[in-house]
């Protein structure tokens, strides 16, 4: 029964954890607050305990698909678990902080290099494409956002790539980008002529870029949509009476659509970064299990390292770390964006 | 308000006898599963056997090659197919849980990882009635053990080993003798050069002389490994606690393959590739030459394989692996194993099975569905004596070399398989800049990776 817990134990810690978007409370009003008071817990129980029992089941199935398989990953990363122990499982050697010192300080130990070799490949994928993801969105879908004829029929295409799976996506592009026969470089060499020479897309430094594009192409449509619903909420009003005022379509852009939208940006952004983080689909499915030193990113190396080279400790850890960091992602987006998280008054 | 209490609590409490009940069952099932096989004297009953994707259609097949067992024995076998890209953790997950078939199929080089688990049978004093060692070559048995300890956790099933598939056709054109085409690495290099010289097309389609994948291959150390063994090196030192990737040796196997890359003998597009789609690049009449295993042989006669394009389905030549600068060949040899699981509970009915596929007759017609060969030594030879490329492909056998069967080795594979794709990635004009100190910079991070892993034994 062990390996079976186990296995989720680990796999919950790379997936995405569920982050919501604290929800604002807003004030009670006093008198309510004050007459909550009042009254005995055990008034409170009786009129509550209806929503206690709806709750109740999901709360006991979160605990036991998420919270203790995660605790479960993090008790494992103090433990000295490779080929000859994991066996052992709970009963493993206790390591203390070593698989985390090795990872982060040791530069005798091979798998410190992969590491941090996997934490640039990660910045520099989450980076570009959350960037291209929320840029593209939101410049095609000021361009969606005027009366034209045969709107819908745009807005369903660009929704396109968004229901195909990421597996799919990999699949599609692995056959793109190949150097010999694929479409890309008989655009770009054969038909147009825009390069001498066939670029390698698979192998090599441009790996990264061969999984950053078409993350950014299946996440674009999205980011559009919200965008979409976003900017169509905006009164024509405010853009007529600054157009009156003598503002031009950037001013425009700049002082009434960016600030309007800025909450939408502000989710989209926090979970885009969660999600290119925890991103393994794609590259696997394009690259195989190693990627290579150009696109390794955090989550192919935890999987390969855990489940192909048994070496659960360093995987726990590595996970724990990205768990950290994203919850310092997650705190330092709340501190740019609780204001625009506030109810508008 | 009572009403919807009642409700949000029926709910909670279906919940919660779904989630019992569904525990339950699946005690129920063993339980009584017990119950039948302690009653019995006689293996009888039934089996369950894991097999993973051997050819095309690996279920039926297997059920056809079982019903004269059952027949005979009255022993029923529950075939199950686990697939070799997860084929790892199932095998790995039942041996330490306990909860898995009684009967697998495993990659020889995952043997020693999988006996040293401690989840699986000794079958020591029972091998005996498969002929024990002398019916199998010593390789192939050497691959039922862990190094240094005693047991014999499998028993040898089907045989592998690879070997340069070229173009009768291309070479003809090309004004080579195939008989010393692939003799040595200098005439092996010569024939590539003279295919790139002489046969730039076929039918007026593109041939390159050349072509092997790279990273993306699981497979990727078995090409690169007959190379530096040949070269007098070796995976790891002969008692087994070091590295020796690194060493002088190996490291001109490893420049020897890289440099028909770096001179464009080697297709490097087919580095972006995995090891089936390189596969269909041959069938398909995109390379000339490349090495591979016995299964493809097989599949040239099946019509219905439709990646053969007629030119090269019509003109398979087989050459065994070419000889190094120490005049020797060698090449990777593997294959698969049955081992048995400790947690089975009707072990004398899954021995019954394990001997059943272990007679000639049985072992050789399976493995020519798969088009693999038998790993007993008699039916081996049988099958060399087909034709002229099974007659090639057995002497490609007796060249055989496998890694040194421990625990670590699978982790280790994966370390060199790493290292080797950054050198060829940099040897087609990717990533670094090839030269001989970056080959032997990632040779000695793959030596130093290793060497972390062996240390792991203690």
């Amino acid at each position: 029964m062990l390996p079976r817990l186990f296995t989720p134990s680990i796999m919950s810690t790379l997936e995405q954890p569920e982050l919501k978007t604290p929800a604002p409370v807003p004030p009670a009003p006093r008198h309510r607050r004050r007459r909550a008071a009042v009254r005995t817990p055990r008034v409170r129980w009786r009129r509550n305990r209806l929503a206690y029992a709806l709750i109740a089941p999901a709360v006991v199935f979160m605990v036991l698909v998420h919270l203790l398989p995660m605790l479960g990953g993090f008790y494992l990363s103090f433990k000295k678990l490779n080929t000859f122990t994991f066996s052992q499982l709970w009963g493993a050697p206790w390591n203390g902080l070593e698989n985390y010192r090795s990872i982060l300080f040791d530069s005798e130990n091979p798998l410190h290099s992969g590491f941090f070799e996997a934490v640039g490949n990660t910045i520099q994928y989450t980076f570009f494409t959350v960037l291209g993801t929320l840029g593209g969105g939101l410049a095609i879908a000021v361009l969606l956002n005027r009366p034209m004829r045969g709107i819908k029929v745009v807005r369903t295409l660009m929704l396109a790539p968004w229901v195909v799976p990421s597996f799919v996506v990999a699949v599609l592009w692995g056959f793109m980008w190949q150097s010999d026969n694929g479409i890309i470089n008989k655009i770009l060499v054969d038909y147009t002529g825009l390069l001498s020479e066939r670029p390698v897309w698979l192998i090599g430094h441009n790996t990264i870029w061969a999984i950053i594009i078409p993350s950014i192409w299946r996440g674009l449509p999205f980011a559009m949509l919200i965008f979409l619903a976003g900017l169509q909420a905006i009164p024509d009003e405010l853009n007529e009476a600054a157009q009156i005022d003598g503002a031009g379509p950037w001013r425009r852009f700049r002082f009434i659509t960016l600030p309007l939208i800025r909450p939408l940006i502000a989710v989209q952004l926090l979970f885009g970064v969660i999600y290119a983080t925890y991103q393994y689909a794609i590259p696997v499915v394009m690259m195989g299990s190693n990627p290579g030193p150009d696109a390794d990113l955090m989550m192919t190396l935890i999987v390969r390292q855990s489940f192909s080279n048994n070496l659960f400790g360093f995987g726990a850890a590595a996970s724990t770390l990205v768990m950290l960091a994203m919850l310092v992602w997650v705190f330092v987006w709340w501190a740019a964006f609780r204001r625009d998280m506030q109810p508008q008054t | 308000m009572r009403s919807r209490l009642v409700i949000a609590w029926a709910i909670a409490l279906f919940v919660a006898t779904a989630l019992v009940v569904a525990a339950c069952g699946g005690d129920d099932k063993s339980s009584s599963d017990k119950a039948a096989t302690t009653a019995a004297k006689k293996p009888s009953g039934t089996v369950t056997l894991w097999i993973m994707n051997n050819g095309p259609q690996p279920v039926p097949d297997m059920e056809k090659t079982l019903a004269p067992f059952t027949a005979k024995t009255g022993i029923k076998v529950k075939v199950e197919l686990v697939g070799w890209d997860v084929q790892f953790d199932r095998i790995r997950n039942a041996a330490v849980s306990g909860e898995g078939p009684d009967v697998t199929q495993a990659g020889t080089t995952q043997v020693p990882f999988f006996a040293a688990l401690g989840g699986f049978e000794n079958l020591n004093s029972r091998v005996k009635d498969i002929g024990g060692q002398p019916a199998y070559p010593e390789g192939v048995w050497n691959t039922t053990k862990i190094a240094g300890q005693d047991g014999v956790f499998a028993a040898p099933w089907f045989t592998e080993a690879r070997a340069i598939y070229y173009r009768k056709d291309v070479l003809e054109k090309a004004g080579v003798d195939p008989a010393t085409a692939f003799k040595d690495w200098d005439s092996f290099r010569a024939t590539l050069q003279a295919i790139k010289d002489k046969v730039p097309t076929v039918d007026g389609k593109n041939i390159e002389p050349f072509g092997q994948p790279g990273k993306k291959a699981f497979d990727l150390v078995h090409h690169v490994m007959p190379f530096v063994w040949d070269a007098g090196g070796a995976e790891l030192s002969d008692d087994l606690k070091k590295s020796t990737i690194n060493s002088p040796e190996a490291q001109q196997g490893v420049e020897y393959f890289a440099g028909l890359l770096k001179d464009g003998l080697m297709d490097k597009s087919q580095l972006e590739r995995d090891g089936t789609q390189v596969e269909s690049q041959f069938k398909g009449g995109k390379i000339a030459t490349w090495i591979g295993g016995p299964w493809t042989l097989q599949s040239a006669s099946r019509t219905d394989d439709k990646n053969w394009v007629q030119a090269a389905r019509d003109n398979v030549g087989i050459a065994p692996m070419p000889q190094g600068p120490q005049s020797q060949a060698f090449t990777f040899v593997g294959g698969s194993n049955l081992m048995m699981f400790k947690s089975s509970k009707n072990k004398d009915a899954a021995w019954e099975l394990v001997k059943f596929l272990s007679q000639d007759q049985v072992q050789t017609d399976y493995a020519n569905l798969m088009g693999m060969f038998p790993a007993r030594k008699e039916a081996q030879s049988k099958v060399g004596e087909q034709d002229d490329n099974h007659k090639q492909f057995f002497a490609a056998i007796q060249q055989g070399r496998t890694y040194a069967p421990i625990p670590q080795w699978g982790q280790i594979e994966n370390a060199y398989k790493t290292r080797f794709g950054n050198i060829l990635d940099s040897a087609a004009g990717q990533g670094k800049p090839y030269s001989s100190a970056v080959v032997k910079s990632e040779l000695d991070a793959a030596a130093k990776e290793a060497d972390t892993l062996l240390a792991q034994g203690g």
